[in-house]
């Protein structure tokens, strides 16, 4: 396959079951003004399935909200639209996940988790979509694997052979990364551009046309969590670190150990609801 | 010390630390001996993870501390020349060593290291 055949490919992906109806409906509402959290979360609670999925998302440890989110209004107010949003756009690309890929879904939930602890001690306002980034961040990875099987199997394997980073055999093989690929998608699912950014220049922060920030920790995060070895993300080494997202977020040695501290217990937390995945099937 | 999701603990664990619940509450003090009855009333209060003493689970996957370092310094062998990444490796295999086998090992790593 060359590589136009497989940016087409990419282009088609919008066709695919994997953007539940709702959503189209949902975009609708929001643009309308006088929209309410309570209106909203009413229309998704019809589906009861994707309901008690996404009250699972949210009271999940990376969010690390003390008190539990009971009803789907209460988290729209809690956690923002593009966070819900976002959870019900990937909530079914999250469970092939989760069945065809552990590996690759706790690092997803780690990286979300070590974004969520960077952004609040940042003071960024709404650390909750920082977090979601972080979830959703390789996205591009979730598609190849599922779009074009085959390509992917031979990206890992190659990957994995020569010991090289699997970016760098998506760029040979298919002449872009998953970052790119991710950006594509995200777009196409209309996801703002703060989180669309983040996902797409994950591994060149710097370049991001803005929220250069959220990028600088989604960045970080991949490689904190893949430094720590919590699941996996392809290949098992350490990213590059772009030192000028560094500066932009950059922590001393005390304030480094502090969340290392800080995502190590969050990360207990986490495989007790990974386990709860894997026992429920 | 180990902590475990609550899920895992056993009767007849020893708290390492206080359980708290994850409004920071706490429950029951270090150095209590877990029982079965303790322990689902624990989980009723919304308590999610203990600490307990010594490292009386092993995770799925999980390897002693000598294999996880080895193993954290093979993942970084493609940025070991960057400082910074340098000095976050040592922190998290620091802060392995500590949770392990206190601070007092790791000072004694030190020192050994120096001679």
């Amino acid at each position: 396959m060359d590589k136009a055949e497989i940016k087409k490919r990419l282009k088609e992906i919008q066709s695919l079951p994997t953007l539940p109806p709702i959503v189209s409906k949902l975009n609708e509402m929001v643009a309308d003004e006088d929209i309410t959290a309570v209106k909203l979360g009413k229309v998704i609670e019809k589906d009861q399935v994707l309901t008690s999925k996404l009250l699972k998302m949210v009271n999940s440890s990376f969010f690390g909200f003390p008190q539990r989110i009971s009803t789907v209004s209460n988290a729209i107010v809690l956690l923002g639209f593009n966070v819900i949003k976002t959870l019900i756009v990937t909530s079914s690309i999250f469970e092939v996940m989760q069945a065809s890929d552990v590996g690759l879904f706790e690092h997803s939930l780690g990286c979300a988790t070590a974004c969520g602890i960077i952004a609040k001690r940042r003071g960024i306002k709404n650390p909750e979509e920082v977090s979601t980034a972080g979830l959703i961040h390789d996205l591009g990875k979730i598609v190849l694997r599922s779009e074009l099987p085959e390509e992917y199997e031979a990206i890992v394997k190659e990957a994995k052979e020569k010991g090289l980073y699997m970016r760098e055999v998506e760029q040979e093989r298919i002449g872009t990364g998953h970052g790119e690929i991710g950006g594509i998608l995200a777009r196409q699912w209309n996801l703002p551009e703060r989180l669309v950014f983040p996902i797409e220049y994950h591994h060149k922060p710097e370049k991001a046309p803005d929220f250069k920030e959220i990028a600088a920790i989604v960045h970080f995060s991949d490689i904190l969590i893949r430094a720590i070895g919590f699941g996996y993300g392809g290949d098992p080494w350490v990213p590059a670190l772009d030192h000028g997202a560094w500066e932009r977020i950059k922590l001393t040695k005390s304030q480094m150990r502090e969340v290392i501290a800080e995502l190590d217990e969050k990360l207990v937390e986490l495989q007790d609801f990974t386990l709860e995945i894997k026992i429920e099937g | 010390m180990q902590r475990i999701p609550i899920k895992l603990a056993k009767a007849d664990m020893v708290l390492a630390k206080d359980a708290i619940t994850p409004e920071g509450q706490v429950l029951c003090g270090a150095g209590t001996k877990l029982t079965e009855e303790l322990i689902s009333r624990l989980r009723r209060q919304g308590v999610l993870v203990l600490s307990v003493k010594g490292h009386p689970v092993r995770m799925p996957g999980e390897c002693s501390l000598a294999q996880k370092l080895k193993e954290l310094d093979k993942r970084f062998s493609k940025v070991g020349n960057d400082p910074v990444l340098r000095a976050l490796k040592h922190l998290i295999g620091e802060y392995w060593v500590i949770e392990e086998k206190g601070p007092e090992f790791l000072e004694k790593l030190k020192k050994e290291a120096k001679h």
